[in-house]
């Protein structure tokens, strides 16, 4: 059994909204002088129940209990705000908890943006040095892996020139992989992987990957990213507006999660009819989208089959009717428009339903818009965006952590074959 | 203390209360490599893209003092007895130049390093210890100046040279950087707080500077306000500095004991309120 690495007891921080401190060096003279000295924390004094006015304050972290083994990976998800960057700046000893402890062993280094330490007007080569120093390295380990950090940067030729001349990509790159060659206990980084290209960015994934898989260091990584999360990350902890919202394995973690904040309107039902959507020639009463889930808590990905079913009332008698179904992505791109077989229909309810495979659509939000038409050309009614929808991304075995190109991603099959040399010239 | 009665060892703990005095001598020996890179990187970064680079050190006391004996003895007529104004200026200037330096260097700790003290943890002295030992360094080359100036007065016989009395520049240069260190410190506290407190600062310096016996000495202030020089703690020490040089200036034990006591708990204060203040900074900054 690996030992603990990281304890976390109960870890709170407070944080004071509007002006920080009374504003007056005099007010703050006597605050500090009766926290420090007389041990008596002034807004208990005030509160005796030990409540402050909430309107003053937030709590970005709230009990947080965390145990971290050695050689395990940590990802941290949650939305802007849920306190995950306070949480690592609490392990990475720049702030200090309000209340709680930390316990730890080993070696830390945290990662919390790219260049830190950076002197514009110094070359590549003296910037490797001295963040290297910041990030809290020995001089004889940047010797040693010097040739190794400027081979993984790839700024070779420009060793000698002012970082203020690099080039953006240059730039993060270096200080990439000065970062990427620290070699501590446990490493710390947050959202570093936001900047650089693709290329870079597997790398840098791969980079980690190594660390964890091969050397056995224990991670812990914050990213928006949540494909780089699940892959990199073996558990994952949630926080959701300062507190843990679960924390476990990181595929169940990240689908609780996705599960949770997804924008969802999946179901109308109106017993009413009177109510439902729509005009005298047409109304909904219900429409329905059923994704095919083995676990109702699942979350709809890439492979995941939907079934739209939706049921309306047609208040005329003999009329050729036809409904569309169509399909727009988040920003308002029709992906396509499927048409009923135009049919005559008397007076009365009318079900369908439609069923769009799995492994077609990419990841990203997705609405649908149900169509009714007379005569396949004089609109009758249009339920705009009846029903919305999150596709999560879903990728095996792959090492490309970026957002895959286009709105639908189906897996034709696309074959090579090695025709030898000589063929090229028939 | 809870820790003690489980068997578990740790090798860190982060609690939400800082010690007054935290970071020990041993921690900070390990990041020797760092300030040593921090000098290099403050020294080499002030000086890229200039046209003289690392001369304006030599090049700034000297023109400095031009003006002075311009001024204060061509145009006002001070008198600086038997010693060539140009080597007077210059004794004091060399040990005003490391005192208002350091501690205008040392004010603007968290001001100009937030950026870094945000991202990463490491004891927030190594910067400001960093800050005085380059201004040592820079110091140090000025001395080497003031040497050379005062080998061929002292060459020339104009001024009396004496062995065993110029060590008396090393108390003098110790004080002096003390203070320096100290009042750098409580000021990047203050500074880093209240922002308005920069500008107050130069004012500061300024001011000390006329109280302070740099083109003037003790001798020469009217008995009845002399003690507006005497309460400045840096007085004497400047008188000790010249004294070492040139043997003459008022150098009285009492107020050497004055201005020592007082750098020493100027450097405790300093330093105990900047580790207690540099955490709970952060939340501000």
């Amino acid at each position: 059994m690996s030992k603990l690495v990281i304890k976390a007891d109960n870890i709170s921080k407070r944080y004071m909204l509007g002006t920080i401190g009374s504003g007056s060096l005099r007010r703050d003279m006597q605050n500090w002088w009766s926290s420090s000295f007389l041990n008596n924390d002034k807004t208990d004094i005030d509160n005796p129940l030990g409540k402050t006015d909430s309107k003053d304050q937030i709590w970005a972290l709230k009990d947080i209990n965390l145990e971290i083994k050695e050689g395990e990976t940590w990802g941290i998800v949650g939305s802007n705000g849920a306190g995950k960057s306070t949480f690592l700046k609490i392990l990475s000893r720049i702030i200090k908890p309000t209340s709680g402890s930390i316990k730890g062993r080993g070696r830390i280094s945290s990662l919390l943006e790219v260049g830190t330490g950076f002197h514009s007007e110094l070359t590549g080569r003296e910037n490797i040095f001295i963040s290297g120093h910041i990030l809290g390295m020995k001089k004889a380990e940047i010797q040693q892996k010097f040739d190794e950090i400027v081979e993984f940067s790839g700024v070779e030729n420009f060793l000698d020139t002012p970082v203020k001349r690099y080039s953006s990509g240059m730039y993060v790159r270096l200080a990439f992989a000065v970062a990427a060659h620290l070699e501590p206990d446990i490493l710390i980084i947050d959202e570093v992987l936001a900047v650089g290209d693709a290329e870079f960015q597997k790398k840098c994934l791969g980079k980690m990957n190594d660390a964890s898989t091969q050397k056995g260091r224990t991670i812990i990584f914050v990213s928006h990213n949540l494909q780089a999360v699940s892959n990199l990350c073996s558990n994952a902890i949630w926080l959701d507006k300062g507190s843990m919202r679960e924390s476990g394995p990181s595929k169940t973690v990240i689908n609780s999660y996705l599960n949770a904040t997804f924008s969802k309107k999946w179901k109308h039902e109106v017993t009413d009819i009177k109510l439902a959507p729509g005009n005298e020639n047409i109304r909904v009463t219900y429409i329905e989208l059923i994704p095919h889930l083995a676990n109702p808590y699942d979350v709809i990905d890439i492979r995941t089959p939907l079934t739209i079913k939706f049921r309306f009332y047609n208040a005329n008698d003999n009329i050729c009717l036809s409904t569309d179904l169509l399909l727009f992505t988040s920003m308002g791109d029709c992906i396509f428009d499927v048409p009923s077989k135009p049919t005559i229909y008397n007076r009365g309810f009318v079900e369908g339903e439609c069923t769009i495979p799995g492994n077609f659509l990419n990841d990203g939000s997705f609405y649908f818009t149900l169509h009714f038409s007379k005569d396949t050309s004089i609109e009758l009614f249009s339920f705009d965006n009846c029903l919305m929808f999150d596709i999560a991304d879903y990728r095996e075995n792959s090492n490309w952590y970026d957002k895959w190109w286009g709105y639908v991603r189906p897996n034709f099959p696309l074959l090579l074959n090695p025709v030898g040399e000589n063929n090229l010239l028939k | 203390m809870k820790g003690h009665a489980s068997k578990e060892l740790w090798d860190w703990e982060i609690r939400p209360e800082t010690p007054w005095f935290s970071t020990s001598l041993k921690e900070l020996f390990q990041y020797k490599d760092l300030i040593i890179q921090l000098v290099r990187k403050d020294f080499l970064g002030s000086y890229q893209q200039t046209l003289l680079g690392p001369f304006w050190v030599l090049l700034q006391p000297l023109l400095t003092v031009l003006i002075y004996v311009l001024v204060f003895n061509k145009f006002i007529g001070i008198s600086t007895g038997s010693t060539p104004p140009f080597l007077f200026n210059l004794i004091g200037i060399t040990l005003w130049g490391l005192f208002s330096e350091t501690f205008l260097q040392l004010s603007k700790t968290f001001s100009q390093n937030i950026e870094i003290f945000s991202k990463v943890y490491f004891p927030r002295v190594i910067v400001a210890i960093s800050s005085l030992s380059l201004q040592i360094i820079l110091f140090g080359i000025q001395l080497l100046l003031l040497c050379c100036a005062y080998s061929y007065f002292a060459a020339t016989g104009i001024v009396d040279f004496n062995f065993a009395r110029i060590f008396l520049i090393f108390p003098a240069i110790v004080v002096t950087a003390g203070i320096a260190f100290g009042g750098g410190l409580i000021f990047s506290v203050l500074t880093a707080k209240y922002r308005d407190l920069l500008p107050l600062l130069h004012m500061l310096i300024r001011l000390l500077m006329f109280v302070c016996p740099i083109f003037y000495s003790v001798a020469m202030v009217p008995e009845n306000i002399q003690w507006v020089v005497k309460i400045n703690p840096l007085s004497s020490q400047f008188e000790l500095f010249r004294y070492s040089f040139l043997g003459s200036g008022t150098v009285e034990v009492p107020e050497l004991l004055y201005s020592g006591g007082f750098m020493i708990i100027i450097v405790l204060l300093g330093t105990l309120l900047f580790n207690k203040m540099s955490d709970r900074l952060m939340d501000v900054l």
